[in-house]
């Protein structure tokens, strides 16, 4: 696979392991992604893809391999250092993850408060402008529980934004959503490359915003990458899994009596 | 047999590794309370005045009518075996002392546990589930500074305060029932009262509520942190904050009842 190191990759994952207790998620994966691209994770539910991204963000220490973020091994910093490069770093969590105790701009404009010196009347000029880039400029004083899952993921978009950050991590932008609103979502994503040039790395399971956002794409099934490549090549990879993915088929029924026997007892995960 | 062993031995284990993460919890806490702000990272100030209310103030009113009718159980109860001797006007001082000394930091504690206590635990069990602290985190805000350091700070100011006044009011609880219904002269009453109390009953109280206080709040948070899976959990963790909560304070109690005995 194209692994090589290069001064055009923004991150750089190598050989990255990961368990949860004895449950391995992530099994030995490599990849790059390159500076201002739109690099889509791309793999079924339970593939380990939320779990990957909480890696990339520092969200959960790896068991084994590295994650170079603009060069410097993220995984060996200590927090203070963590913290410093998360500035450059924004995430659109599944749920949206907006604090609920707090007005949809004041959420955008919490790390502006927390990092910055600016002047209040500054911030609140900013927060604005966030908002009418993701069209919810006159819901500044809105409790998030008074907005649509769309306009919550987009103000989450927004806050992820604040901060002008170089990388943006998606989890899931159009899961929950209807099409249109998801469409929607997808266009926001790729004006954010365009306008910003920030990188993208969003994980998702929805061929068609794959199809509208992907530059390039990595599958993944069960913690091992089938391919990375533009969405054609992936699609003509020969491999089980990426023909029932593509083709919307169900997963077989059990393979064998014995792997059948493990998940009634309840010995493999399975999800 | 072997099961109970088995039971013990894995309960012990489970136990020493909470408690091993609420001294990481707790050392961080004051890493962030005291140091911290030293070094020019701020406290949230803000954050903390409006827990302080929270737990304050608007615990006043129902801390406020449970210790009145405490106050007014406990006169009556001596009442009874004292009007044999008639010695009523000691009743003044059994109300006294058991309100200083224990029962309105108990009656507090308790109260604030079930309305503050399972309230933290929610709220951050709730955060955790819909991760907005892994948002706080990726936004390189710490979970700690912003979540727990003011709810830590409010809870040990505003518990203390609430069980003074608690300790008035469960006196004047008292002093309604012995002066309305047992017929107990006022100034008596007023005299017998200020001659009881020293000033180590009250030491002893304040005391006491303060451990109350980081109990209270070290249970929720701790809780609130442990919640795992969705709504469910929050529930699970938020009931079980409660139960855990009131037992701690139980077990403060006594042990500082006991030191303060012999002391
Ligand atoms: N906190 C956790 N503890 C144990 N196992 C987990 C945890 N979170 C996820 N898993 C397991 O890891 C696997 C991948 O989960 P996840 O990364 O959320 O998948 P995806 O986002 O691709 O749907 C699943 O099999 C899930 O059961
Ligand atoms: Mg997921």
């Amino acid at each position: 696979m194209n692994a090589e190191a290069s001064a055009d990759n923004i991150i750089e994952v190598r050989d990255l392991v990961v368990q949860y207790g004895d449950h391995t998620v992530i099994n030995e994966i490599s990849f790059n992604v390159r500076r201002g691209e739109i690099f889509v994770i791309l793999g079924g539910s339970g593939c380990g893809k939320s779990t990957l991204l909480r890696n990339l963000v520092g969200l959960m220490k790896p068991s084994k391999g590295t994650i170079a973020i603009n060069g410097e091994d993220f995984t060996a910093m200590k927090d203070s250092e963590r913290s410093l490069v998360r500035k450059h770093m924004g995430m659109c969590f599944q749920g949206s993850a907006l604090f609920n105790s707090m007005t949809v701009g004041d959420n955008v404009a919490l790390p502006l408060r927390e990092h910055t010196q600016l002047e209040e009347s500054t911030i609140e000029i900013m927060t604005r402008i966030k908002l009418e880039l993701v069209g919810l400029g006159e819901f500044a004083d809105y409790l998030p529980s008074e907005l649509s899952g769309g306009m919550k993921k987009r103000a989450g978009l927004a806050r992820a934004m604040a901060m002008d950050p170089e990388i943006i991590f998606y989890d899931e932008p159009s899961a929950g959503l209807d099409p249109i609103v998801a469409a929607g979502l997808d266009e926001l994503i790729r004006q954010m490359q365009n306008t910003f040039n920030v990188t993208s790395i969003v994980v998702t399971h929805e061929l068609e915003s794959v199809k509208m956002i992907a530059d390039r794409v990595c599958m993944l099934e069960k913690g091992h990458i089938i391919g990375i490549g533009s969405l054609e090549e992936i699609r003509n990879i020969d491999h089980p899994y990426v023909k029932r993915f593509f083709a919307r088929k169900s997963q077989p029924e059990s393979a064998s009596d014995n792997t059948y026997f493990q998940t009634m007892t309840g010995e493999t995960k399975t999800t | 047999m072997t099961l109970f062993f088995g039971y013990v031995g894995r309960t012990t284990l489970n136990s020493l590794f909470s408690f091993a993460l609420v001294c990481q919890l707790m050392l961080d806490t004051l890493n962030w309370l005291f140091l911290q702000p030293l070094l020019g990272k701020g406290l949230r100030w803000r954050s903390a005045i409006e827990q302080f209310v929270e737990f304050g103030a608007r615990s006043m009113p129902i801390v406020g009518l449970i210790t009145f009718l405490v106050g007014a159980i406990i006169a009556l109860q001596s009442a009874y075996t004292l009007e044999q001797w008639g010695a009523t006007r000691f009743i003044a001082d059994l109300v006294g002392i058991s309100a200083l000394r224990e029962l309105a930091p108990l009656m507090a504690a308790i109260l604030v546990t079930g309305r503050n206590g399972s309230a933290i635990a929610a709220e951050i069990g709730t955060m955790k589930v819909a991760e907005e602290i892994d948002a706080l985190e990726v936004m390189g805000l710490n979970p700690v500074k912003f979540l727990v350091v003011p709810k830590f700070l409010a809870m040990v100011l505003a518990l203390p305060c609430i069980t003074v006044l608690a300790m008035f009011i469960m006196i004047a609880g008292g002093f309604f029932v012995s002066v309305f219904v047992i017929d107990v002269d006022a100034a008596v009453y007023i005299e017998q009262t200020m001659g009881a109390l020293k000033g180590k009953d009250l030491l002893t109280g304040m005391v006491k509520s303060f451990f109350f206080a980081l109990v209270i709040c070290w249970v929720g948070i701790y809780r609130g942190f442990q919640v795992e899976g969705g709504a469910e959990g929050v529930g699970r963790q938020t009931t079980s904050s409660v139960v855990t909560s009131i037992f701690l304070i139980i077990i403060a109690d006594l042990v500082w009842t006991i030191l303060f005995y012999f002391l």
